[in-house]
């Protein structure tokens, strides 16, 4: 049994209709690319696996539990976390609070030395409010703030998008150490390369349909899959 | 409440007219007396102007006392010091005073809508009901009010008995009406449904939507005015209540009870609320629990039945009423033809140059830079595809180019004309127009009333004050929209509320609102998003006839569809412009490719 | 010419009543920076908080008795109002909001007129020795010092509920994001139904607590609520920090201006609001 199994998922905004018939699968420890470009449907995939938008139709299973049409809490503590686009970090709280607060809830929850070994950055500027972080700083509390919950699924939202190249590399370091902790996660990117260089399979999407479904080794060989459906 | 599109229908008014004359022979079998009818009509008819501003126009205003007390105080004053000796001269003075009034107070707190706009216009009515008791009390008779209020003479007669104080405001109250009904009739009313609908899409197609409230503000104003004046003759005595929250409360009730946006709701709710406390407190022996009543069957219709009772019956109606059976038009089941004549052109505009253009564009939030230096120019008659990576700061310039925001640096042109700094009216009026990525719609006007808002603002400006015309007689405006309801292939939906139309049929309206302004240069933001590929194929058809004799710019990321269409592709990426050319050239580009893949050589 | 005995007996009061709106304002502003519903019946509610402190009161004969049960009366009607109403109306249209909660406001009130007229009722303050305090150039009730040394206890304890503890923290981070509050694991509709409950029982409690100074009508709460609007527009929404600076402002707003004219001192208050609304809407304080 993959600990994600996402059988045909048809989401909508409104009535604009998103997703078609969205099918996944991860494996535990597995990394897995979404790609595809802008308007293609990779936020609404992470936003319909954590509850924030409700799928119509289809099923979601994580570690065999139904939880397609659950409250993001629901799925939550059922073990997803999504590090969303915006990252959305609480400004009025400072860097502890904000952690303290992802453990609340969390069974197995980090202890809060964890972050800070993971990310020393963060405990320098531990007593900074949100507001006073800089960009690379909000989005490696963004993902502390999500790691904090032990979460089984890791959900990556464009984590690298408007970063310095320089920061781009730290961050990616950071994932490369979780991904060899063996934790699972699912990233969408823009930058390719940056996302391959992590992720063991991948999925295209274009216009809500899953168009491709292979190793990142075939995208790397054949980079023509790429130019067809995220080039121009 | 008028939806058709038949000429002007007088069944309301003549059924009110029935109603009014049968009332003072019918209702005192059932205990009501003729002083409470009257008053009901008075309160009636201080609603036909609150239903103005809220049923038709969403404006909550909790201070409609201010008026209805300044009008009654001034016409009261002007007869108890005998300034003025005719009852219906003061009661103009009045309703005039209380159009003022309503005009500075409008300017005031329409600056601000929703909550902030509610709350101004209590914290108004708490300072003029303070005004009355103290500063002006010398005036006002502070918290004993005027007593000594003439009554109406007209040739000899005097209204001094209570029938025929009910007859007189019942005629009062019929002419009211059917101003109101006119008003709401006409194209100015018409713009106000949309502006209570969606404000945004309204000033986007190019109305003035602050001058259309502060107009129909004042309208409001100048009902509860006369209204006020109308009860101190009635009762003889001005009183100091008329200024107080509960006054305004009481309006507000209901006008929501009876049903917003019927014109007659708050006669309705008001004979409800007359009767429940003056004629069945004794009879069911509810004593002074008739206003928990009330409030409990206030709180009851807001969370069930919002439309309130008026509205409720109308559900009804239209249920149970055999429908004719609307064909369900499946998603372009009749494929867009190709039209055999081009569409009518209002606007004259050149056919060749530099239809609109971008100079060294830019736009800073704070730290942050959205765009840099951009230089775009389009021809006219081209379509330009507009393209680029997340974050590339497409929506940013797009906005720019509609006057939705102002460019931090940079000049922003149309035919050689400049219109940097216009606001997104005016740049509408000037003939630009954008169709929305999430459809920005008027949810509840059905198909024909939305393009009919566009093309409203087309031939009568950003403003207009026609509030006796009649739109249905308006034959260009109705010609127009049958012919874009034909290029939409919406026909058949014309009389449907947009609410109930598939998504597919919202985007083709959602192009033709903009479209319905006439506009020389058409912004299209992502039409193809949330479409099937069938559905796709079909829009493209749409906007290459559209894109004849107009000049078209399109965001778009599915790269098939609109390197079929483009006659040329712009390339932003972090907030410039990274390329430019035919759709072939930007293919072959490696730096474009680049920027796509986000280098798939290693970082 | 200027009586300073007078002057500071009414900076006095303008301090206690300030803060007593500050206390009730704080409710009003945490609402509706969480919810983002603006709650007409609040007023209502610390109408409320009165009258069941006076039944607790003829009851039991005790003051401390009475402020509890006010308060927790309150509380529950809150929740109990947010469960079954104004939670179907967060997807709904703000003038439907509005609405609804001044419609509850009024049956509220009407409820209590019902069940015990409107007639005035007087809960008398707790005795701890002399009505009155003697400060050498003015005579001030004892009471009401009693009572500003409640409120601030009160104001204190809502600021170390909100800012030193866990549910706090919730609150405020609710404040700022509620869904990603949720997508954290922790159940936003629930938080939604405390921070009501709260809310309310700043209102009840300070129902409770004023009445010995004001005597209780159905229609205490409705100047109050229009009051707390000015505070909460002055103050900034969603901000507690403004909401008691904005307390203690139009407390004293009114309070000197009384001094020179009565009549004016509410009528200064809204001109203020009015200024505020139209130039720096977001308030002090204020983030929306």
């Amino acid at each position: 049994m993959s600990l994600l199994e996402v059988d045909r998922i048809n989401s909508f905004y409104g009535d604009s209709h998103i997703l078609f018939d969205v099918s996944l699968r991860v494996e535990q420890g597995e990394v897995i690319a979404l790609l595809g470009r802008n308007g293609a449907g990779k936020s609404t995939t992470l936003n319909t696996l954590i509850g924030l938008v409700a799928a119509q139709s289809g099923s979601i299973r994580l570690d065999g539990q139904e939880v397609r049409g659950a409250k993001p809490h629901v799925v939550a503590r059922a073990g997803m976390q999504l590090v969303p686009e915006e990252r959305r970090i609480f400004g009025s709280l400072n860097v502890e609070e904000n952690l303290v607060l992802a453990g609340l809830t969390a069974k197995p929850a980090w202890p809060i030395e964890r972050a800070w070994e993971m990310f020393p950055r963060l405990k320098e500027r531990r007593a900074s409010r949100g507001t006073d972080l800089s960009g690379g700083e909000q989005q490696m509390l963004a993902i502390a703030r999500a790691l904090v919950r032990e979460p089984k699924l890791l959900l990556l939202d464009e984590p690298f998008e408007g970063l310095a190249p320089i920061i781009v590399r730290d961050l990616l370091g950071v994932c490369q150490r979780l991904a060899a902790a063996g934790q699972t996660i699912i990233i969408v990117e823009q930058n390719v390369a940056a996302a391959l260089s992590i992720a063991s399979r991948a999925y295209i999407l274009n216009n809500g349909h899953v168009v491709f479904d292979g190793t990142s080794a075939e995208l790397k060989q054949t980079p023509a899959i790429l130019s067809r459906h995220l080039g121009v | 409440m008028s939806t058709s599109s038949r000429p002007f229908a007088w069944r309301a008014e003549a059924i009110l007219a029935l109603v009014l004359i049968i009332a003072p022979f019918v209702l005192p079998l059932i205990g009501g007396s003729a002083d409470t009818l009257s008053r009901i009509l008075i309160w009636g008819l201080f609603g036909l102007g609150f239903d103005l501003i809220f049923g038709f126009t969403g404006l909550l205003s909790f201070g409609q006392s201010v008026f209805y007390g300044s009008g009654g105080f001034i016409a009261s004053y002007l007869l108890v010091s005998q300034s003025v000796g005719n009852v219906f001269v003061a009661l103009v003075i009045g309703m005039a005073g209380a159009a003022v009034i309503g005009l500075v107070i409008g300017l005031l707190a329409l600056r601000r809508s929703g909550i902030y706009f509610a709350m101004i216009t209590v914290a108004f009515g708490e300072m003029f009901f303070f005004l009355e008791n103290s500063a002006l009390y010398p005036w006002t008779g502070g918290e004993n009010g005027l007593p000594n209020v003439p009554k109406p003479r007209l040739f000899g007669f005097i209204f001094d008995s209570p029938w025929s104080l009910y007859g007189l405001l019942a005629v009062l109250f019929f002419i009211g009406y059917v101003i109101a009904r006119r008003i709401v009739a006409s194209p100015f009313g018409h713009v106000l449904t949309a502006i209570r609908d969606n404000p945004l899409r309204a000033r986007a197609v190019g109305h003035d939507i602050q001058r259309y409230k502060l107009a129909v503000f004042v309208v409001a104003a100048a009902y509860a005015g006369i209204s006020g004046g109308l009860e101190a003759t009635l009762q003889g005595y001005m009183s100091p209540e008329a200024f107080t929250f509960e006054t305004s409360g009481q309006l507000v009730i209901q006008t929501v009870i009876g049903g917003a946006g019927t014109l007659l709701g708050p006669l309705v709710g008001a004979a409800l609320w007359l009767y429940l406390r003056n004629e069945l407190q004794s009879a069911l022996g509810l004593g002074a629990a008739w206003k928990l009543v009330l409030g409990v069957v206030f709180v009851v219709l807001i969370v069930f039945l919002r439309r309130g009772i008026i509205g409720g019956v109308s559900d009804l109606w239209t249920r149970f009423r055999p429908v004719p059976a609307a064909p369900p038009a499946p998603l372009y089941a009749n494929p867009i033809a190709t039209p055999t004549a081009p569409p009518t052109r209002h606007r004259q505009m050149p056919t060749d140059g530099i239809a609109i253009e971008a100079k060294g564009v830019g736009k800073r939030y704070g730290g942050i830079v959205a765009n840099d230096g951009i230089d775009f120019a389009v021809r006219a008659g081209e379509i330009r595809g507009l393209i680029g990576p997340n974050g590339a700061g497409k929506s940013t310039f797009f906005k720019m180019l509609t006057g939705e925001v102002q460019p931090s640096a940079g000049k922003i042109f149309m035919f050689g004309e400049e219109i940097t700094g216009l606001d997104v009216t005016a740049v509408c009026q000037k003939g630009i127009a954008k169709s929305y990525q999430i459809n920005q719609l008027f949810q509840k006007l059905t198909v024909r009333r939305n393009l009919m808002i566009s093309a409203l603002s087309r031939t009568r400006g950003p403003f207009r004050l026609d509030l006796m015309a009649n739109v249905d007689r308006m034959r260009e405006l109705n010609a127009d929209v049958t012919e874009t309801l034909r290029l939409l292939d919406l026909t058949a939906r014309a009389d449907t509320p947009v609410s109930e139309l598939a998504y597919g049929e919202k985007r083709r309206i959602e192009i033709g609102l903009a479209l319905g302004t006439d506009p020389a240069i058409l912004l299209l933001d992502e039409p193809l998003a949330g479409m099937s590929p069938s559905e796709r194929a079909d829009t493209v058809k749409l906007l290459r006839q559209i894109a004849v004799g107009r000049t078209l710019v399109v965001v778009e990321h599915d790269m098939d569809a609109l390197f079929n269409m483009a006659d040329r592709i712009t390339v932003l990426q972090e907030g410039r412009v990274l390329a430019e050319g035919t759709p072939a050239e930007i293919q072959a580009s490696q730096a474009v490719q680049d920027a796509y893949l986000g280098g798939i050589r290693a970082p | 010419m200027l009586n300073w005995g007078n002057f500071v007996s009414q900076l006095f009061n303008g301090l206690v009543s300030g803060a007593l709106l500050a206390l009730i304002s704080a409710g009003l502003t945490i609402v509706y920076g969480t919810l983002g519903v603006l709650n007409l019946a609040h007023g209502a509610l610390f109408m409320l908080g009165g009258y069941a402190g006076f039944v607790a009161y003829q009851a039991t004969g005790n003051f401390l008795i009475a402020v509890v049960v006010g308060t927790l009366f309150v509380g529950l009607v809150g929740v109990v109002f947010e469960r079954a109403i104004v939670r179907f109306f967060y997807d709904r249209p703000e003038e439907d909001q509005i609405l609804v909660t001044f419609g509850a406001g009024i049956v509220l009130v009407e409820l209590v007129r019902w069940g015990f007229g409107s007639l005035s009722q007087m809960v008398p303050a707790p005795a701890f020795g002399s009505p009155i305090i003697n400060l050498g150039f003015v005579i001030y009730p004892q009471y009401r010092l009693i009572a500003f040394g409640i409120v601030v206890v009160a104001l204190a304890a809502l600021y170390l509920l909100l800012y030193r503890t866990r549910l706090g923290m919730v609150v405020r981070a609710g404040i700022e994001d509620a869904p990603m509050v949720d997508m954290l694991g922790i159940n936003i509709q629930r938080t939604f139904m405390l921070v009501f409950g709260i809310g309310a029982m700043a209102a009840g409690f300070a129902g409770i607590i004023n009445a010995p100074i004001i005597a209780i009508t159905p229609n205490v709460g409705d100047d109050i609520l229009i009051q707390c609007f000015v505070v909460v527009v002055i103050g900034g929404v969603g901000s507690f920090p403004g909401a008691v600076i904005g307390g203690i402002v139009a407390g004293e707003i009114m309070s000197i201006t009384s001094m020179f004219n009565p009549s004016y001192s509410a009528v200064m208050l809204y001109a203020v609001m009015t200024l505020v609304l139209i130039t720096r809407p977001q308030g002090l304080f204020g983030t929306r």
